[in-house]
């Protein structure tokens, strides 16, 4: 997986991108499409209850001219009384849609002595029948076909009922009141009916179908079923009754905003349908109420159906997509493997590793010629440092021996003198690079005198070496029991001074010691004050002039000082190796603290006393490189004493 | 050889139990009854009597008939097609009092379940705003507690006669109508008015809490029949006593007999009358046991009928009547 990170990185944010993208498009289509799909399924319910109410229109208000001619008929007094039954038989078979007809006259209208007569035309097998509806078990005057248009001058549609032995079908009377004229004055006459079935109209709101269980259904004005799927429903049920036996009390309201001939698109959610739209209209001429069933679950389903083919498609397509993005991307990225192993193979040496073949992406070509130029740059490198590294190693190599030769001028057996009980002394050189520009020196100039220089020549290294070198052979040669320090110093700058083209010079402390009487004389070519410690208590630096270093002016005459050391006494010399010794932040070791350091170590001999001083040092830079050769001398004068 | 003897003793015995069962059918007493109505949970004691074999066990053989909507159960006991009927309390003491020799030999029903009914609407809310209004009454008759009501209360309304049907009171052709809580009350709330749409004054609360549905036969049928007469109530209120606690079973029976009959039929209609009619028969407040008459309704449903009667028989007594 380490080495597929890249890519996987690559196709993890290229597939959360289009899933997103995807997704944001998906929810828009998705929102807009149910919105759309809402909006069509509105004006489609709307559209279907009004077809279907025109449906049944077309045939009911033919129907209803029916009555409506007749009456004028009667009015008009154009239908003999004797023609009457001969013309409803005629009526009835002349019109389908009829299952039969009645003309029910109010006491003393058909004759002023009937007081009640209602001819009856029915339909019986193929032919018709003609009866008076009246008989004493049958008052038709408290019928509601007759009593209700009677009383509310008004036609009306009866509540829908099944005819037993008869048409064996659902029938609703037409009825509507005529008048006729009376000694000159019009007076209600009876009423006219038609009895049609409801056979054609169940078929008509039956055919209406609506996704897979949408249905339409058809509730008279006291809310009884006249069409609905569930035959059972039908002339048992009011939509209230079902309302109570399914427990849907929202159904009793809608049954109540239909009832009133509300025209309104309502949701409900039923538990035997699920969520439900249902728009509902009423038929002007029975004041019936249809009512258009929408399941929602199915108004959506082909858009679910579509939801899930997409989302079945996307996962397909994202499956494919990251396939291909895998092969392409590692495809692409492969020669990247490759060239990392050729780095390593070129890392460990082998500048002949092929570069692997990279395609001709612009990118990699550039990677194969930024390879290809740095495994030959390399190469030539490695070889230019091969040659450089022997040479180095050569120089180093003589570096070496020059430093043993360097260390070799200067005398390190300590104690250098066992044989002189008046004097212990110590001196140690570190150089900062192999081979050092500082020097010391002590030799014994007779019995009693002990001559000893300290030296820090400008500049490091081979040049610096050769300087000291030079100056300590100076030292040696010039030196003798008869000349001063000052003389030596005098002499030594002469010669250093002459043909000095690279105008190196040497800070240059000189001292002969006498061991009888403790007397030191000394000349400073401008080298830092040595420190004398007296009685083992008192640190101090030399009181001293700070004359030029040695090598600068060849003309130039060094002076001898002197001063008196008393037994116990100890004069500690160094280099500024020593004082301007840095740590990290440039912070120099300081010629104070020297003072404090020595003072902590007043009473230590000269090598424990070095030894202090190098320990300060390292504490103080804290492990920075040393930047300059530290060089420390100690000299204890004890005096002379009784041996 | 044994097992075989055994067989043919069980086979022995199961014949001899056969033909005494086939004899007993064959002495059953054949009774005619006739509800006072059509088909509905009205009657629910009868059907479930039936169908559970109650009137069997007591060895009667009952043939149950409905009425026509046109030809009241009274009409055929006159006509001799039923043996027994149901009616209401008033319409039968109405009828005694006229001259039809009837007797009640039990009372089903202990309370009224009449009462008026109007819409809100109408603007009507007490009893005094019933004046000159239109009411509807059945023309079958049962109308003199609203009569009694109406002359008690000081109230004139229209009368207007109707059927059955609640079409008119619907359409707003009529004010208000007399209609049973069990039934039209009901259907009033079936066609989508809400029970609070409506104003209600039972007449039992105004003091006309008499009875209505029980059981009668003619004199002559009585003396002939009395210990059939006897087991055919009381297997009746066992039928009653049965459909109270099986009323799912009822309702199915119900909803059969009115399908048969080609009438509209639901179970949430008749789950309420099936309610109301099981408080009617219940005799609550009144101080009378399971199918009996208590004299005071009698007296008092005799008193209504006087009110209006001209002639008829004037002394009527209650063991006259009611056959305990």
């Amino acid at each position: 997986m380490r080495t597929n990170r890249l890519s996987f990185k690559i196709i993890i944010r290229i597939l959360t991108f289009t899933i997103l993208l995807g997704a944001s498009i998906f929810s828009i289509y998705y929102y807009y499409s149910r919105t759309e799909i809402e909006k069509s399924a509105r004006e489609n319910a709307v559209f279907l209850a009004e077809n279907t109410i025109k449906k049944i229109e077309e045939v009911i208000r033919p129907a209803e001219m029916i009555p409506n001619n007749l009456s004028w008929m009667l009015e008009s007094g154009s239908i003999p009384k004797d023609s009457i039954l001969p013309f409803l038989a005629k009526l009835v078979r002349n019109n389908p849609i009829i299952y039969a007809s009645a003309i029910a006259f109010e006491p003393g209208v058909f004759d002023s002595d009937v007081d009640a007569y209602a001819p009856y035309a029915y339909r019986k097998g193929d032919g018709i029948e003609t009866i008076d509806l009246w008989s004493p078990d049958y008052n038709y005057f408290i019928m509601d076909w007759y009593q209700i248009p009677a009383m509310l001058k008004t036609s009306y549609w009866s509540e829908p009922y099944y005819d037993e032995g008869g048409a064996d079908a659902l029938l609703s009377t037409y009825s509507m009141p005529f008048y006729v004229d009376k000694q000159g004055e019009r007076v209600f006459g009876g009423i006219i009916t038609i009895d049609i079935s409801l056979e054609w109209l169940t078929e008509i709101v039956r055919s209406v179908r609506i996704f897979e269980t949408g249905y339409a259904f058809l509730i008279s004005r006291a809310g009884v079923y006249v069409t609905h799927p569930e035959v059972n429903l039908i002339k048992n049920h009011t939509i209230f009754t079902r309302a109570d036996e399914l427990n849907e009390p929202e159904l009793r309201t809608i049954g109540r905003d239909m009832i009133r001939g509300e025209q309104a698109l309502t949701s409900i959610d039923l538990e035997h349908l699920g969520y439900v739209w249902i728009y509902h209209t009423q038929l002007p001429s029975t004041r019936w109420s249809l009512g258009v069933v929408y399941p929602h679950k199915e108004m959506f389903a082909g858009l679910h159906k579509l939801t899930l083919t997409i989302i079945l498609l996307t996962i397909f397509g994202l499956a494919l997509l990251l396939f291909l993005t895998i092969r392409i991307i590692n495809h692409q990225i492969s020669p990247l493997a490759k060239f990392a192993s050729s780095a390593r193979s070129i890392a460990s040496g082998d500048f002949k590793t092929e570069l692997p073949h990279v395609g001709n992406s612009l990118e990699m070509q550039d990677l194969y010629n930024s390879f290809d130029y740095m495994k030959k740059e390399l190469a030539q490198y490695i070889a230019h440092l091969q040659e450089t590294t022997s040479a180095k190693e050569k120089i180093e190599s003589e570096l070496r021996i020059a430093k043993e030769i360097q260390m070799g001028m200067i005398p390190h057996i300590f104690p250098p003198f066992p044989d002189l009980p008046e004097i212990d002394l110590y001196a140690t050189l570190l150089s900062a690079k192999e081979v050092g520009g500082d020097l010391y020196d002590f030799f014994l100039l007779d019995d009693s005198r002990i001559c000893f220089a300290i030296g820090d020549v400008s500049g490091k290294g081979i040049p610096a070496s050769l300087f000291m070198a030079v100056t300590r052979t100076l030292l040696r040669s010039t030196a003798d029991k008869d000349k001063s320090t000052a003389e030596i110093v005098t002499s030594i700058n002469k010669t250093l001074s002459l043909n000095n083209e690279s105008n190196m010079f040497v800070t240059f402390f000189l001292g002969i010691l006498d061991i009888q009487n403790g007397v030191l004389k000394y000349c400073n070519a401008g080298h830092n004050p040595p420190i004398l410690i007296r009685n083992k208590t008192d640190v101090r630096f030399f009181n001293i002039t700070k004359a030029i270093p040695v090598g600068l002016f060849e003309m130039y005459e060094y002076t001898e000082e002197s001063i008196l050391i008393d037994p116990t006494d100890q004069i500690f010399l160094y280099t500024d190796g020593l004082s301007e010794a840095e740590d990290v932040d440039h912070n120099l070791f300081g010629d104070e603290y020297l003072l404090e350091v020595i003072r902590q170590n007043a009473s230590a001999s000269p090598r424990s006393m070095i030894e202090a001083a190098t320990k300060a040092v390292a504490d103080h830079v804290k492990g920075h490189t040393q930047s300059d050769d530290l060089t420390m001398m100690s000299i204890n004068y004890y005096g002379k004493r009784n041996l | 050889m044994h097992k075989n003897t055994i067989h043919s003793l069980c086979l022995v015995f199961f014949l001899c139990l056969f033909a005494g069962i086939h004899s007993v059918h064959a002495q059953r007493e054949k009774l005619v009854f006739s509800p006072h109505w059509l088909p509905q949970a009205q009657f629910a004691g009868f059907y479930v009597a039936l169908d559970q074999g109650f009137y069997e066990e007591v060895g009667l053989d009952v043939e149950l008939i409905h009425p026509s909507a046109n030809i009241s159960s009274i009409n055929l006991l006159k006509e001799g097609k039923a043996d027994v009927v149901s009616t209401f309390l008033m319409d039968a003491v109405k009828r005694r009092v006229n001259g039809l020799p009837l007797v009640s030999f039990a009372q089903l029903s202990q309370h009224s379940a009449l009462m008026l009914v109007v819409k809100k609407s109408s603007g009507i809310s007490s009893v005094a705003d019933l004046n000159g209004k239109k009411l509807g009454i059945w023309s079958s008759g049962f109308d003199d507690i609203p009569f009694a009501f109406l002359h008690d209360q000081h109230i004139e309304m229209e009368i207007v006669r109707i059927h059955s049907s609640i079409n008119l009171f619907l359409m707003e052709g009529i004010d208000a109508m007399t209609v049973m809580n069990y039934n039209e009350y009901n259907q009033i709330i079936n066609s989508g008015i809400n029970q609070e749409e409506l104003v209600t004054f039972y007449l039992a609360d105004y003091g006309y809490d008499i009875p209505e549905d029980g059981l009668y036969c003619l004199e002559s049928t009585y003396a002939s029949k009395k210990e059939s007469l006897k087991k055919f109530a009381e297997a009746t209120l066992k039928g009653w006593a049965y459909a109270g606690e099986n009323k799912e079973y009822t309702l199915h029976l119900v909803v059969n007999e009115m399908e048969k009959a080609h009438l509209p039929n639901n179970k949430s209609h008749q789950r309420w009358m099936l309610d109301r009619m099981l408080e009617l028969i219940t005799p609550t407040n009144k101080n009378v046991s399971f199918g009996q008459l208590l004299p005071s309704d009698f007296l008092y449903a005799l008193e209504l009928v006087q009110r209006n009667a001209n002639g008829g028989e004037k002394k009527l007594k209650m063991d006259a009547f009611f056959m305990k």
